[in-house]
C-alpha cells in the first residue's frame, strides 16, 4: 500500500515536470552571455527606387557581396508593354524590378557602385524569393534569381542564371528550368569541387499540389553538368530551401517544408550521399502539426558546424496560435533525427515570421527573425546559442523601423558578422545593413 | 485529539512523497516562470481573434485608384472580404470564384479584395492579369491583416449590413463553402 502510494506521486512528479511540455522551454539568457554591439545603420542600393530582399555571402577572395532587387523606372516606349520580360523599360508603377549587386572590401564600411544583373527588363522577384549569389573557387559570380512567368503568373515563374563574364560585367541571364513557366524560390551553392548546385521548387507535374524539388548542376564556366531533376516532392509551393555539405561535397543536406494531404506542415531534412544526384527518405525535423490551407511562406534555415552538427531554424504556429514561433533544432548524427525543438522567441501576433541562421567558425550559432515589437510593427531579432548548445545571449532587437522591418540576411566570416534586411512603409522600401564584429 | 491521530496516521513514506511532490510541483512552477521569463520580451499573442457574431474590425484603406475602403464606406449591404497576394498560389487558385460571386453581386452585396504583403505594382498587374472585377484595397503596412489575425492568404470574411461577421474561411475557397457563406450572409444565391 505504501510501496503504490509513494508510486503514484512519482507519476504524478514526472507528468508534472515533464509532460507539461513536449519541448523543451524557451532558453532563458544565459548569465554572462553577451549582445552583439552592432555598428550603425547603413543603406544598401539606391533609397529612390525601392531596394528590397538583400542576400549577403563573402566570396572566397574575402569580398562581402549583396544582391537585392530595386525598381527599374525608366519610362516604357509606348505600344510596347507585354510580357514579363522586356528589352526597354516600363512605366512606375511597375512589377518590373532589377537584380543588382555590389561588393565591399571592408567589411561593409564602402560598397561599388551597383551593377545591374539583368540585361533585359524583368520583374525580378522579391520577398523570399529574392536573388542569390554564390562563387567559384576563383571569385567568379553565380547569382540566381526568378520571373514570373510569360502570363504573369509568379506561382508559374522562370530560375534566371547570370554569371561574371571575366570583362568586368555579367553574362545575359538564361533560363535554367527546361520546362517553361515552372520554377520559383530558386538557391545556388558552391560544392566543395567547385561545382555549383542550384534547386528550386518546381510544378511541372502540375498536381497533386505540393510541389517538386529540382536540382541542376552546372561547372565553374557555367555549363550544365546535369538536366534538371527531381529529388523530391511534397513541398509548400512557396517556402525557401536550404543547403549544406559534408564529406567533401558527397554528402548534400537539403531543408524544406512539407505538406502533407491533411495541409500539415512540418520541415524536413533530405539527405544525399552520391553528391545530390540522389537523396533519402525525409527526416522529419519536429513534428510541429502546423495544419494550415492557406500560404504562409516562410522556409528553414540550415548550418553545419565543424563538428559535422546540423543546426535548424523555421517558422512554425505548431498546433495552437500560443506555440507560434521561431524554433531551433540539431542533429548530431548527421540527419538521422533531431533533439526535441526549443522555441527561440514566440510569435507576439499573428503574423508568418521570417528566419535565417550562420554558423560561426568557433560553432557559435547566429540567428536572425523578425517578429512584432509593442507597437505591432515588425522589427529583426537576433540571438546566439554557444558552442556548449547551453549558453544562449539575450533575444536583441536589431532593427528600429517605422514600418515594418523583415527577411533578414546574414553573412559570417572569421569574426565579422553582417546582417541586412528590408524595412518597408508604405509603398517605400529601402535596405538596411549593420555589422559587427564576433567572438570577443 | 483527531488531528493527532491523522499525523500518526501519516508513514514515514508518505512524507517522503508530500515532500517529493511539494518539490515538484515548486520545480513545475519554477520552470513555468522560467517560460515565461525567456519569453520577456514580449508577452504572448493576445486572444482577440475576430470571430463569428462579433463586429467586423473597423479598417481604413485605399484602393488601387485611391478610393476610400474603409470598413465604414460598406455599411449597409453586406460585404465579403477576400485577403490574397499576388504571389499566392491558393489565392490564384480561388480568384476565379471571388470574381464570379462579385460578378453577381447585383446590388445585393458587394465584394473587397485586400492585397497583403505586397506592392501597389504587383497587385495592379495581378487584378490586370486575373480580370478582377471587384475594388482591390492595399494594406501595405499589414495593420488590417494583423487586426484579422491572419498568417497567411487567402482568407475571407463574410460581413452582414450590420457590421457582424457571419462565416470565415481561412484558406481557399470552394464554392460549396462559399454558398454556404452567402447563405449564412442572408444572401440568397
Amino acid at each position: 500500500m505504501k510501496l503504490r502510494f509513494t508510486h503514484s506521486w512519482f507519476a504524478i512528479y514526472f507528468v508534472l515536470v515533464f509532460g507539461c511540455s513536449a519541448d523543451l522551454p524557451a532558453p532563458s539568457p544565459t548569465q554572462g552571455a553577451k549582445s552583439l554591439n552592432f555598428g550603425a545603420e547603413r543603406r544598401l542600393g539606391n533609397g529612390e527606387k525601392n531596394p528590397s530582399t538583400p542576400f549577403l555571402r563573402y566570396s572566397p577572395d574575402g569580398r562581402l557581396v549583396a544582391v537585392w532587387t530595386e525598381d527599374h523606372d525608366t519610362p516604357w516606349p509606348q505600344g510596347s508593354h507585354t510580357g514579363h520580360q522586356r528589352m526597354g523599360g516600363d512605366r512606375a508603377p511597375s512589377p518590373m524590378r532589377n537584380a543588382m549587386i555590389a561588393w565591399s572590401k571592408d567589411g561593409g564600411e564602402s560598397w561599388s557602385a551597383p551593377k545591374r544583373l539583368n540585361h533585359t527588363v524583368e520583374a525580378v522577384q522579391g520577398e523570399e524569393n529574392g536573388p542569390k549569389v554564390a562563387f567559384t573557387p576563383d571569385n567568379k559570380a553565380f547569382v540566381v534569381w526568378s520571373i514570373p512567368g510569360v502570363k504573369g503568373d509568379k506561382t508559374r515563374a522562370n530560375i534566371r542564371l547570370a554569371m561574371e563574364d571575366g570583362k568586368g560585367g555579367f553574362t545575359a541571364a538564361r533560363t535554367l528550368n527546361e520546362v517553361q513557366d515552372a520554377g520559383r524560390f530558386p538557391i545556388i551553392e558552391t560544392m566543395p569541387d567547385g561545382n555549383l548546385l542550384l534547386a528550386w521548387i518546381d510544378r511541372r507535374i502540375d498536381g497533386p499540389k505540393p510541389r517538386q524539388l529540382y536540382l541542376m548542376k552546372i561547372d565553374s564556366r557555367g555549363q550544365a553538368l546535369t538536366k534538371n531533376y527531381q529529388v523530391g516532392q511534397g513541398l509548400c509551393e512557396c517556402c525557401k530551401l536550404g543547403i549544406n555539405f559534408a564529406d567533401g561535397g558527397r554528402t548534400v543536406y537539403m531543408v524544406d517544408r512539407e505538406v502533407d494531404a491533411n495541409k500539415i506542415r512540418n520541415h524536413v531534412l533530405r539527405k544525399s550521399l552520391d553528391g545530390g544526384a540522389s537523396f533519402g527518405a525525409p527526416v522529419e525535423i519536429s513534428n510541429d502539426g502546423w495544419q494550415v490551407p492557406s500560404c504562409p511562406h516562410s522556409g528553414p534555415s540550415l548550418g553545419r558546424d565543424r563538428r559535422g552538427h546540423l543546426h535548424v531554424s523555421w517558422f512554425t504556429q505548431g498546433r495552437s496560435e500560443q506555440e507560434a514561433g521561431i524554433y531551433y533544432s540539431m542533429s548530431t548524427d548527421g540527419g538521422k533525427s533531431f533533439a526535441p525543438r526549443t522555441l527561440i522567441h514566440r510569435n507576439t501576433a499573428p503574423e508568418t515570421l521570417y528566419n535565417n541562421l550562420v554558423v560561426g567558425a568557433d560553432d557559435t550559432i547566429y540567428f536572425a527573425w523578425s517578429n512584432l515589437d509593442t507597437n505591432s510593427r515588425s522589427q529583426i531579432y537576433m540571438r546566439t546559442l554557444a558552442a556548449n548548445g547551453r549558453t544562449w545571449s539575450p533575444i536583441q532587437q536589431i532593427s528600429n523601423s517605422k514600418g515594418n522591418a523583415s527577411r533578414a540576411a546574414l553573412a559570417l566570416k572569421n569574426n565579422q558578422l553582417q546582417i541586412a534586411w528590408t524595412e518597408t512603409d508604405g509603398e517605400d522600401s529601402r535596405v538596411v545593413f549593420r555589422s559587427v564584429t564576433v567572438g570577443q | 485529539m483527531k488531528k493527532a491521530r491523522r499525523k500518526q496516521a501519516l508513514t514515514h513514506g508518505q512524507l517522503r512523497a508530500f515532500g517529493l511532490l511539494t518539490a515538484s510541483v515548486v520545480l513545475a512552477l519554477a520552470l513555468h516562470a522560467h517560460s515565461v521569463w525567456a519569453q520577456h520580451v514580449h508577452p504572448a499573442p493576445p486572444s482577440s481573434a475576430p470571430v463569428v457574431g462579433t463586429a467586423a474590425i473597423a479598417f481604413d484603406l485605399k484602393t488601387l485608384d485611391g478610393k476610400a475602403a474603409g470598413l465604414e464606406s460598406f455599411r449597409g449591404k453586406p460585404l465579403v472580404i477576400n485577403f490574397f497576394a499576388s504571389w499566392c498560389d491558393p489565392c490564384r487558385d480561388e480568384m476565379p470564384l471571388i470574381n464570379e460571386l462579385s460578378a453577381k453581386a447585383a446590388g445585393n452585396y458587394q465584394v473587397l479584395g485586400i492585397a497583403v504583403e505586397d506592392s501597389r505594382a504587383a497587385v495592379s498587374e495581378y487584378a490586370k492579369e486575373a480580370k478582377l472585377v471587384f475594388p482591390v484595397a492595399l494594406d501595405l503596412n499589414s495593420t488590417v491583416k494583423r487586426a484579422y489575425r491572419i498568417f497567411g492568404p487567402p482568407a475571407t470574411f463574410f460581413i452582414d449590413r450590420q457590421g457582424i461577421i457571419r462565416d470565415i474561411v481561412i484558406g481557399p475557397i470552394t464554392s460549396e463553402r462559399a454558398k454556404e457563406a452567402m447563405k449564412r450572409l442572408g444572401v440568397a444565391k
